[in-house]
């Protein structure tokens, strides 16, 4: 079936008139899920919602694929709940309304339009990737190539890990700590591993034109996915992309840094391979694996923060949940040497304690 | 300060009196609120009981009404009946207004309005102003059609006495543009309450029954989304809990456009199902219930309840498994408990959690706005009627599709026999029967 599929659908002739490197993009998330080795090109694929509506469909043509979708995503049921707590039939409908809104034009299909209805991919296309979504379990994010994370919309490719709601409160903890200390508000702040640059956008629409931030990730896949989402949201003079491993790329700002954030890999090893199949099968390893107990990168993270942030400096990461969170909070306090003070779990909205926060004294 | 407000409120919507001191009568001005206002505003709104406006040879509104003059078809260029007509109209627009209770209560308002101590709480201040002119605006706008159709009969008179065809054609005309435009007035009347421009929230819950409830609470959703297209309002989803095999066990939506809530307010409280039902295999006939609340959403001058971040309990809508990185889901929806009241909101169709929160919040400031209406109108006896256009209410209407088919409301015995037109959204029928019942019973003006 797998076989079949790729050899029917492997490189659609629309897709190369459409885009030079149209071609990449299509293979390689069914090749293979570390998609980032088979990448020459940096420069992200386009969201369906940003592409022009070059192509298009007669409307009972398109209600047919929506009738098929519809009724391939009710046969799931809660089989993928079951499975590995994936996503069941409402969910997966409600993501295909999703998927009309960003092809079409006007967001829907309905009677009343006109008989031909403007599309922003083949209907080909449109089955291929329904197809994808319910059989691969490809992530709906990456089928449309763009995330909803707070008022902002960030694309995402295969390679470049899907931003998550949970991670949104990781903002709102910065903007209630700059709202009433200047030196924050005016500093350097930094997102190690910033991934789709989610984090780092976030706390640059509340910085503005006071702070400034500097935003790093290992996967040269994710700095060009980050650099693009920064300059589509304007805010290239506030965010600096850089590339390297943690701090490696931070040497010049050592102790000038009024504000660490990250969200840094934090699954333990073996739990990878039990993992969601969107998300396992799907999402890049490099983001999520932390090492035998998940807590590699924390550590390395809040080791460095001792030495990168200034007096009085603020940091924010997010965990795996309280396990993590207790042990990052007795590192801090017992072994970092006195550095940080003012500790602090921070649960997300499902109740897990999922935030670590923290001054340097 | 006192007086500079007040007198604002007065000059501020002061573009109808240039008809007003043209027309025939005793012009003047005299000391009202401390302010120089035209005599003919003091002289309706000074007192209640001031002497009605009339033509010359002392004709008024409730003269002509009791004249009991024929209405003819607008195409008769009749004057008498033209103005008998216009005369009605002004009658149950006054009484849709409830008029007497709005002298009263601008009574109220400029007495408060002369207190020195008002500005002391601007706040309060605001909101008498406000309201004081937002009366003030709509009684203008009454008298001064009133007094327009007295000064267009003495202009007939006029003309007749000097012979003037032109000028009696003339005023002929003005006064069937007057009987026409009256009907618009009349439906204006209809929707003058404070909130009535607002947009507003649908709300639908199944009741008891399982299944075909919820079959029938979607069906009663549809048909609200239908009836806002056909208006032409926006619709959005904000909330929505399919039920296990069929149907909503409840739904919010979100309708944005002028007066959605005037209208929506008609649909409050139970509806009423009766039909084979497509779930049971024995063909019996069952009766299901869905309820419908309409939650008006407040522009931002009037006053909406502060809500304290601290009162807040905001949870992951069906939250479950480690989440974080562990989790890809698209499911984002949170609930936002208020825990002082109790009152809760959710919303889950937005595609970021930030903005399912926004627009939980949005629907949580609404239902706070309006239990605080509520609480308020308990103390102000002018309003208790909205009391109960809050809950969710008693069963209105009635939807027969076996053995015959028939729609029927219950509170104006409106009915209509095609079913499937009123489930297709054509509902203002209903709307307006109950609209006009609901104002035009009362003994105003």
């Amino acid at each position: 079936m797998r076989v079949s599929f790729i050899i029917g659908y492997g490189v659609p002739k629309f897709s190369i008139l459409l885009r030079p490197h149209g071609s990449c993009y299509l293979c390689r998330p069914m090749c293979s899920s570390s998609t980032s080795a088979l990448t020459t090109s940096q420069k992200p694929r386009t969201s369906l919602f940003l592409r022009p509506p070059t192509h298009s469909a007669t409307l009972s043509d398109l209600q047919k694929w929506q009738n098929w979708a519809k009724n391939l995503a009710s046969s799931v049921g809660s089989t993928f709940v079951d499975l590995d707590n994936g996503p069941d039939s409402t969910l997966l409908r409600r993501e295909l309304k999703w998927l009309v809104e960003d092809v079409t034009e006007d967001g829907s299909i309905s009677a009343e339009q006109q008989r031909n209805i403007r599309l922003r991919v083949s209907l080909e296309e449109l089955y291929k990737l329904w197809k994808q979504r319910i059989e691969e379990r490809r992530p709906f994010q990456y089928i449309v190539g763009c995330e909803h994370w707070r008022d902002l919309v960030l694309c995402v490719e295969e390679g470049v890990l899907i931003p998550r709601p949970e991670t949104e409160k990781l903002v709102d903890l910065v903007a209630d700590v700059v709202s009433d200390n200047q030196g924050l508000r005016e500093g350097l702040w930094a997102d190690m591993g910033t991934g789709t640059g989610a984090i780092a956008i976030g706390i640059g629409m509340i910085l503005r034109s006071y702070g400034r931030i500097i935003a790093t990730d290992l996967s040269p896949l994710a700095v060009g996915v980050a650099t693009f989402n920064v300059q589509r949201h304007g805010l290239q003079d506030v965010i600096e992309i850089r590339q390297g491993s943690w701090f490696e790329p931070l040497k010049d700002v050592e102790g000038k840094l009024a504000g660490i954030v990250s969200n840094p890999p934090y699954i333990p090893s073996d739990h990878i391979s039990g993992l969601q199949a969107e998300v396992g099968r799907h999402e890049p390893k490099m983001a999520l694996d932390g090492g035998v107990n998940g807590m590699n990168d924390l550590l390395h993270l809040c080791k460095g923060a001792a030495s990168m942030l200034k007096p009085g400096g603020f940091l924010a990461f997010e965990t795996n949940g309280e396990k993590q969170c207790k042990h990052l909070v007795e590192y801090m306090e017992t072994n970092a040497g006195g550095i940080f003070c003012d500790v602090n779990l921070v649960p997300d909205f499902a109740g897990v304690h999922r935030f670590v926060t923290a001054f340097h004294k | 300060m006192v007086l500079a407000s007040g007198y604002d409120a007065l000059e501020g919507k002061n573009n109808g009196f240039s008809s007003i001191s043209s027309l025939p009568m005793v012009k003047g001005s005299l000391e009202y609120n401390g302010v120089r206002v035209p005599f003919s505003l003091c002289r309706c709104f000074g007192t209640a009981t001031a002497v009605e406006p009339s033509t010359s040879d002392g004709l008024t509104v409730q003269g002509i009404i009791a004249n009991d003059w024929t209405i003819l078809n607008e195409s008769e260029n009749d004057w008498k009946s033209h103005a008998a007509a216009i005369a009605q109209s002004i009658h149950l627009i006054k009484k849709r207004l409830q008029w007497k209770k709005l002298v009263v209560r601008l009574d109220m308002l400029s007495a408060e309005l002369n207190k020195p101590d008002l500005w002391n709480d601007p706040v309060h201040g605001g909101k008498v102003s406000r309201e004081h002119g937002s009366l003030m605006g709509k009684m203008k706008g009454v008298l001064a059609f009133e007094q327009e159709l007295l000064e267009h009969i003495d202009m007939i008179k006029l003309a007749r006495e000097e012979n003037d065809a032109e000028l009696e054609w003339e005023s002929v005309k003005a006064l069937l543009n007057m009987r026409r435009i009256s009907k618009e007035k009349e439906l204006e009347a209809l929707l003058a309450g404070e909130q009535d421009p607002c947009s507003c929230y649908i709300e639908v819950q199944a009741g008891a029954g399982g299944t075909e409830s919820m079959d029938w609470a979607a069906m009663v959703m549809q048909m609200y989304k239908m009836w806002a297209q056909q208006r032409g309002y926006r619709i959005t989803v904000v909330d929505e809990m399919p039920g296990e095999i069929a149907g909503i066990k409840r739904a919010t939506i979100k309708v944005d456009g002028e007066y959605a809530f005037g209208y929506a307010k008609a649909e409050v409280g139970v509806h009423r199902l009766v039909r084979i039902s497509p779930f049971d295999s024995n063909r019996r006939r069952h009766t299901s219930f869905a309820a419908v609340a309409v939650i008006p959403i407040l522009g931002d001058g009037s006053s909406r309840v502060r809500i304290n971040e601290s009162d807040l309990r905001i949870e992951r809508f069906r939250a479950g498994g480690p989440g974080g990185q562990h989790a890809n889901t698209t499911e984002s929806a949170v609930r936002i408990v208020h825990i002082p009241t109790g009152v809760t909101a959710t919303c889950q169709n937005e595609r970021s959690q930030h903005q399912n929160k926004a627009s939980a919040m949005a629907v949580l400031q609404c239902r706070l706005d309006q239990l605080e209406m509520a609480r308020q109108a308990q103390m102000n006896a002018q309003h208790t009627k909205s009391l109960t256009d809050i809950t969710w209410g008693s069963q209105i209407r009635s939807y027969v599709l076996h053995p015959y088919r028939m729609v029927k409301d219950l509170r104006t015995n409106y009915e209509v026999s095609d079913p499937d037109s009123v489930l297709e959204g054509d509902l203002d029928g209903f709307i307006m029967s109950y609209l006009s019942a609901s104002l035009d019973k009362d003994d105003n003006p």
